[in-house]
């Protein structure tokens, strides 16, 4: 009792029934091409940590901030793929670096890296370097997996400049440390659960691995220890009076570096430059 | 083809199917041990009991609901018992029991404790045993065939499917005062399900997860409350 046996008995008496059988017909062959948008999204906890008496600014890229992947079908059974991480990334990266450090200043435009030059003792530049997904269609295995490769960077305040078109950028030599960070998530099949809920699922468990991946290395980096151990020494010292900067300070010391006009990020692993409206 | 339905329709066939599906689909195998000891013999008092699952193993994870039930087991066994849910546990201690850096033996707990925020949170919460479940519900040999059809006013399917069950779990129960490993409890359970279809498909499911569920938290129970 196939679909073809009672289709051919139905046919024949009805032209309404063809056109009916027709666009099913058509559904069904589109149906596998049809493509999955996944927007990644979830809730994240607050880290319970004892955060670290530093203020740290932040830059999220744009390339980092509109973080997607597509990923186009390889054949007729498959569906092309479109997951997009960047709000949940920057959602996840406030919610644990607040928990982790005393204060965090998000550096989106040149008037902010002015007015918080004396108090930001070093400035976390994100990037995904990678991103790999699989589904069960394409392993066989009855798990969704997500696999992210970050690719940190800690530049002093005093390495960020203005382009002529408003963007920030930083010279790639003036960084105070580099580090990669890989994250891992999975979820394994469901009753009743979507493929694009299961990688929703599978990136939010990636992202909480990154940020356990972030909280238990991050000293661990020797450069990373190095700029902790240099900033509790300043700490350490009776504080000085701080002269007043003046605007007219802050105009040479911007004029003294030339404008730099190659990328922000050189290697090959930079997702993108960071505009000045990147969140 | 109204033949058939006619005949599919007829009481004894139905019948027939539905009482060798319910006497076979009903048998479910359990196996359970157990070894443990410094029992609490006049219960837990007022502290907590944290159940969580582990989720380091590359192909599989402990599912939450299996988490789930064997905390509503042990609570409506003995509503005394205070047990905190998974996710709120783990939410409430990100991310000290991620799968990257949920401690692996006892002796690890020293290591979140020497943290004052973490160890402040978990004396909030009166946390007296910490209870790990290690294991997965696994779909084995399926057989049989099934076809079903759609047409203009109606539709059904014929045929008659089988599949086996087996669930495998262990739990490790930690004193979280002592941080050492007070038992292990394990169930392994394996059942037969059917799907006998004539024009409407009849899933008879074994309740295999289920019942590790009901025998593990049985022996939980058995060793948390006073009244069991």
């Amino acid at each position: 009792m196939g679909v073809a046996s009672l289709a051919s008995t139905t046919s024949d008496r009805e032209p309404r029934v063809n056109r009916w059988l027709c666009w099913l017909c058509l559904t069904l062959l589109t149906a596998g091409c049809a493509s999955k948008q996944v927007v990644v999204e979830g809730n994240f906890p607050t880290p319970l940590l004892e955060p670290l008496p530093i203020t740290l600014g932040v830059i999220y890229p744009s390339a980092f901030a509109e973080h997607e992947v597509f990923d186009e079908a390889k054949g007729r059974a498959e569906s092309d793929w479109l997951v997009k991480t960047g709000e949940a990334q920057v959602e996840f990266w406030d919610i644990l670096l607040a928990g982790m450090f005393e204060e965090i200043v998000h550096i989106r435009d040149w008037d902010t890296v002015q007015r918080r030059r004396g108090d930001i003792d070093g400035v976390l530049i994100p990037a995904i370097a990678e991103l790999q997904y699989t589904i069960p269609t394409h392993t066989n295995v009855k798990i969704y997996e997500i696999w992210m490769r970050y690719a940190f960077r800690m530049v002093d305040i005093s390495a960020i400049h203005q382009q002529e078109d408003g963007a920030l950028t930083f010279n790639p030599e003036d960084r105070l440390a580099a580090w990669p960070i890989t994250a891992y998530g999975k979820t394994p099949t469901a009753f009743l659960q979507s493929d694009e809920e299961a990688v929703n699922l599978a990136a939010v468990v990636a992202l909480r691995d990154a940020g356990a991946h972030f909280v238990t290395t991050f000293g661990a980096n020797p450069d990373v220890a190095l700029w902790l151990d240099e900033i509790a020494a300043k700490q350490a010292l009776p504080e000085p009076t701080p002269p007043l900067p003046e605007p007219a300070d802050l105009t040479v010391d911007a004029t003294i570096d030339s404008p730099i006009t190659e990328p922000a990020m050189n290697s090959a692993d930079a997702t993108g430059d960071m505009t000045g409206d990147a969140q | 083809m109204r033949r058939r339905f006619h005949r599919a329709r007829s009481l004894p066939s139905w019948l027939g199917v539905v009482a060798i599906a319910v006497a076979l689909g009903g048998c479910v195998n359990a196996t359970v041990d157990e070894m443990t000891y410094n029992e609490p013999v006049e219960g837990i008092g007022e502290s907590s009991v944290v159940i969580l699952g582990r989720r380091h193993a590359p192909d599989y994870d402990t599912e939450f609901d299996f988490i789930e039930c064997l905390g509503d087991h042990i609570h409506r066994g003995d509503p005394s018992i205070e047990v905190i849910n998974e996710l709120a546990f783990i939410n409430q201690l990100y991310p000290w029991f991620e799968p990257r850096t949920a401690p692996m033996q006892p002796q690890s707990i020293d290591r979140l404790m020497d943290m004052p925020v973490v160890a402040d949170r978990l004396e909030e919460m009166k946390l007296e045993y910490m209870i790990w479940i290690d294991g997965k519900t696994v779909d084995t040999e399926s057989t049989g065939s099934m076809s079903c059809g759609i047409g203009p006013g109606v539709a059904g399917c014929f045929g008659f499917g089988t599949w086996g069950t087996e669930s495998e779990y262990e739990a490790t129960i930690w004193d979280f005062t002592d941080k050492i490993e007070v038992g292990r409890v394990s169930a392994a359970t394996s059942g037969q399900s059917y799907m006998p279809a004539v024009v409407v498909p009849i899933p008879i499911i074994a309740p295999v997860q289920g019942t590790a569920c009901d025998s593990l938290g049985d022996q939980l129970l058995e060793y948390l409350s006073a009244l069991h």
